[in-house]
C-alpha cells in the first residue's frame, strides 16, 4: 500500500484529508500541535514535529512517503505576520527539498485562490496563467504568492517529484477555521457600502476529495479548485443567518487597521480587498484533468454553517 | 426572490413611485412586459438567481423599467433587424456618441424588449467601473462585466451576446463636428470575434450624435477630475449637473445581418486591420442610409 505523508495533519482541514486518506492508503501524519480530536484513535501514525526542525527530516527519512500533502500554513495573524511568513514560506522551502531528496513521487500542495488579490480589474474567471497579485494591495500575505511560487518552480526543476498545486477558493465547513469562516460567522458583518463582489464558496469536505483526487490521479501541475458557483457577498451574509453592516469604506479602512494593530480584529485592512472585488477563478483545468464534482452545493455549504451558527448562540 | 438590492435599488423604487403618480397605468404594462420580457432571457442562473458573472434579473427590474422609460417616451428609440440575431453567441458592434454612453443602455433595453425571445447584451465596462460604489454593483447585476479580454471571451464561449463600441471614448466623447464620423477603431473585437468563431453584428445609431452637441473638450478640467473628457456643451457646464441631461433627440436603431470571419486571432495589426475596416465600411453605409431616410432630428 502506498504511504502518504500529511504535513498540518492536526488543522481541521488535516484531519478530514487524513481520514479520507486513512481509507486507501497508509497514512503518517505530522504536525507542531497534538492531534486532539483522534485521541487514542487516529487510525495513523502522528509524529509531534516542527517543519523547521531538524527531526522532521528524520521522520520523511524513516518513514519515506510515496506521497506528501503539504497542509502545514498559518493562515491567521496571532502569531505576527513575519512569523506566518517564515513558518509558511522557509517550511515549504525545507518540505520541497526533502520531497526532492528523499524520493517522494507526488506531492500536493494546498495553496490558494487568494494568491491572485482581490483587484478591480480581475476578470470574473481567472485561469491558472494569470499573475498572483495579491500583495498589491494586501502584503501582510505575500506568503500566499510566494509559497505557490516556490513550488511551481520546484515542479518544473523537479519533473520526477509529480507536483500538483491546487489554489482553492473560500473554504467553509464545520473542521476549518478559514478567515472566510470566520468572519461569515460574527453576528454583525462588516462590508462596504455600495460593493457586493461575487464570491466562490467550496465545502471542507469536497476540498478534502479534491486532494484525494489530486493524489490518485498523479496530477502535476497548478490547479484552480473552485467549487458549486459563485453568489453576491451579500447573499451569502444572508443565506447563513448574518447581518450586513454596511459601512462607507473611508470609515471602514482606517477603523480596521487602528483595531488590526491594537490585535482587536483578526484582518489587516488589505483583507478589505477581498470584501470589495471579486476574486473569482476558472476550474476548469482541475476539472478536464479529473471529472471532478463537488458534492456540497451552495445551499447546503450554507445551511451548514447557519446551523453552526445557531448552535454557537445556544 | 425579495432580497433587497441596496440603496441605489431603494432610490430608483421612489423615483417610480413617484412616476406611477403621474401614469400609473402605462407604468404598470410596462412592468408587466419587463417581468415576463425578463423570464424569458436565455441566461442560465442559479439557485440564488444570478448568472456566473452576477448578473440578476430581479435585481435588473428597476434600472430596466426606468431605462424603458427613457427608450419608448424620451428618446422613443425605434429599432429595427433583430430578427438578424443568431441563436447562440454574437458580438454587436456600435458607433458611440453622446457624452454619456446612453446609447449603450438604449440598445441593452430595446434587444430586451424588441426581440423574442429577448437577449441581454453584455457590455463591456472600463476598468474603473469596479472601483466606484453602487455603479460598480448596478453594472454587474445588470450584466455588464469589466472588459478584460478574458470576460469577453468566456462570455462568448457561454454562448452569451456582447455589445461594444470600438470607438471607445474616443466616439463617447467626440465633439458636435465629427458627428457621424466613425472614430479610429480599436482590433480587440474582431480578434475575440476570430478566437471564438463569433458573428458581428454591425449596429448603427441615428440620434444619439446629437443629443449633447460638443463645442469642444478641456483637458486640463478632465484631467482634473480623472475623467477621459470635459465636454462643453450649450448647457454644459453652464446648468450645472442638470445641464448632462441629453436632448429629447429621436433615436433610430439598425442592426445589420451577422458578418462572419476567419482567420488568425493572433495574426498582425495590418491583417486584422483589413477585417475591421470592412466591418466599418459596413457601418458607414448604414449611416449614410440611416441619416437619409430620416425626416429630423426630434421627429421620425
Amino acid at each position: 500500500m502506498e504511504k502518504v505523508l500529511i504535513t498540518g495533519v492536526a488543522g481541521g482541514q488535516g484531519r478530514l484529508v487524513a481520514r479520507l486518506a486513512a481509507e486507501r492508503y497508509e497514512v503518517v501524519g505530522v504536525d507542531r500541535d497534538q492531534l486532539v480530536s483522534f485521541g487514542d484513535e487516529a487510525p495513523f501514525r502522528v509524529y509531534v514535529v516542527d517543519l523547521m526542525r531538524r527531526k522532521f527530516e528524520d521522520v520523511i527519512r524513516h518513514e519515506r512517503p510515496d506521497a506528501v500533502v503539504h497542509l502545514a500554513f498559518v493562515r491567521h495573524f496571532r502569531t505576527g505576520v513575519e512569523t506566518r511568513h517564515k513558518i509558511n514560506v522557509a517550511g515549504t522551502k525545507l518540505l520541497l527539498d526533502y520531497c526532492a531528496e528523499y524520493g517522494v513521487r507526488q506531492l500536493v500542495v494546498l495553496s490558494s485562490a487568494y494568491a491572485y488579490g482581490a483587484l478591480p480589474e480581475n476578470p470574473s474567471y481567472m485561469s491558472e496563467d494569470y499573475p498572483l497579485n495579491v500583495s498589491r494591495t494586501y502584503p501582510e500575505v505575500r506568503d500566499l504568492a510566494e509559497v505557490d511560487t516556490l513550488c511551481s518552480s520546484f515542479l518544473w526543476q523537479h519533473p520526477e517529484v509529480r507536483t500538483a498545486i491546487l489554489r482553492p477558493v473560500n473554504t467553509l465547513g464545520d473542521s476549518v477555521h478559514s478567515a472566510i469562516g470566520r468572519y461569515l460567522k460574527r453576528r454583525w458583518i462588516p462590508t462596504i457600502l455600495g460593493f457586493d463582489p461575487m464570491m466562490q464558496f467550496i465545502h471542507e469536505e469536497d476540498l478534502a476529495r479534491a486532494i484525494l483526487v489530486a493524489i490518485e490521479r498523479k496530477l502535476r501541475g497548478i490547479f484552480n479548485v473552485a467549487g458549486p458557483g459563485a453568489v453576491p457577498l451579500h447573499v451569502a451574509i444572508e443565506e447563513t443567518g448574518g447581518v450586513a453592516l454596511n459601512v462607507p469604506e473611508q470609515a471602514l479602512r482606517p477603523l480596521a487597521r487602528r483595531l488590526f494593530g491594537l490585535g482587536l480584529y483578526p484582518f489587516p485592512p488589505g483583507a478589505i480587498d477581498f470584501i470589495k472585488y471579486p476574486c473569482t477563478v476558472s476550474d476548469s483545468r482541475f476539472v478536464a484533468a479529473t471529472g471532478f464534482k463537488p458534492k456540497w452545493s451552495l445551499l447546503d455549504i450554507f445551511a451548514q454553517l447557519k446551523a453552526e451558527r445557531h448552535r454557537d448562540a445556544a | 426572490m425579495n432580497r433587497s438590492e441596496g440603496a441605489f435599488d431603494d432610490a430608483l423604487g421612489w423615483l417610480l413611485s413617484a412616476a406611477r403618480l403621474v401614469a400609473p397605468r402605462q407604468i404598470g404594462a410596462l412592468e408587466d412586459e419587463i417581468e415576463a420580457k425578463l423570464a424569458r432571457l436565455p441566461t442560465p442562473l442559479n439557485e440564488f438567481g444570478y448568472d456566473p458573472w452576477g448578473f440578476s434579473p430581479h435585481a435588473f427590474r428597476r434600472p430596466l423599467l426606468m431605462l424603458a422609460l427613457l427608450y419608448r417616451y424620451y428618446f422613443r428609440v425605434e429599432m429595427r433587424g433583430t430578427e438578424h440575431f443568431p441563436e447562440g453567441r454574437f458580438l454587436l458592434i456600435a458607433n458611440h456618441a453622446g457624452q454619456l454612453p446612453l446609447d449603450g443602455a438604449m440598445l441593452i433595453t430595446g434587444c430586451v424588449l424588441e426581440p423574442d425571445p429577448p437577449r441581454l447584451l453584455r457590455g463591456m465596462a472600463e476598468y474603473w467601473m469596479p472601483t466606484l460604489p453602487f455603479v460598480g454593483t448596478t453594472g454587474v447585476r445588470i450584466g455588464s462585466v469589466v472588459g478584460t479580454p478574458k470576460n469577453c471571451e468566456d462570455l462568448l464561449r457561454r454562448d452569451e451576446a456582447v455589445i461594444a463600441f470600438p470607438e471607445g471614448v474616443r466616439g463617447l466623447n467626440k465633439t458636435f463636428a465629427k458627428r457621424y464620423q466613425l472614430q479610429r477603431f480599436g482590433l480587440g473585437f474582431l480578434r475575440l470575434a476570430l478566437a471564438t468563431d463569433t458573428p458581428i453584428l454591425p449596429t448603427v445609431i441615428i440620434g444619439s450624435e446629437e443629443q449633447a452637441p460638443a463645442f469642444t473638450s478641456i483637458g486640463p478640467l478632465a484631467r482634473l477630475i480623472g475623467a477621459p473628457a470635459f465636454p462643453v456643451t450649450p448647457t454644459f457646464p453652464l446648468l450645472g449637473p442638470l445641464g448632462l441631461l441629453p436632448l429629447p433627440v429621436k433615436y433610430h436603431v439598425e442592426i445589420g445581418p451577422p458578418m462572419h470571419f476567419t482567420g488568425n486571432p493572433n495574426d498582425e495589426d495590418a491583417v486584422i486591420e483589413g477585417m475591421v475596416q470592412q466591418v466599418k465600411r459596413e457601418m458607414t453605409s448604414m449611416i449614410d442610409r440611416g441619416l437619409r431616410s430620416r425626416s429630423g432630428v426630434f421627429t421620425s
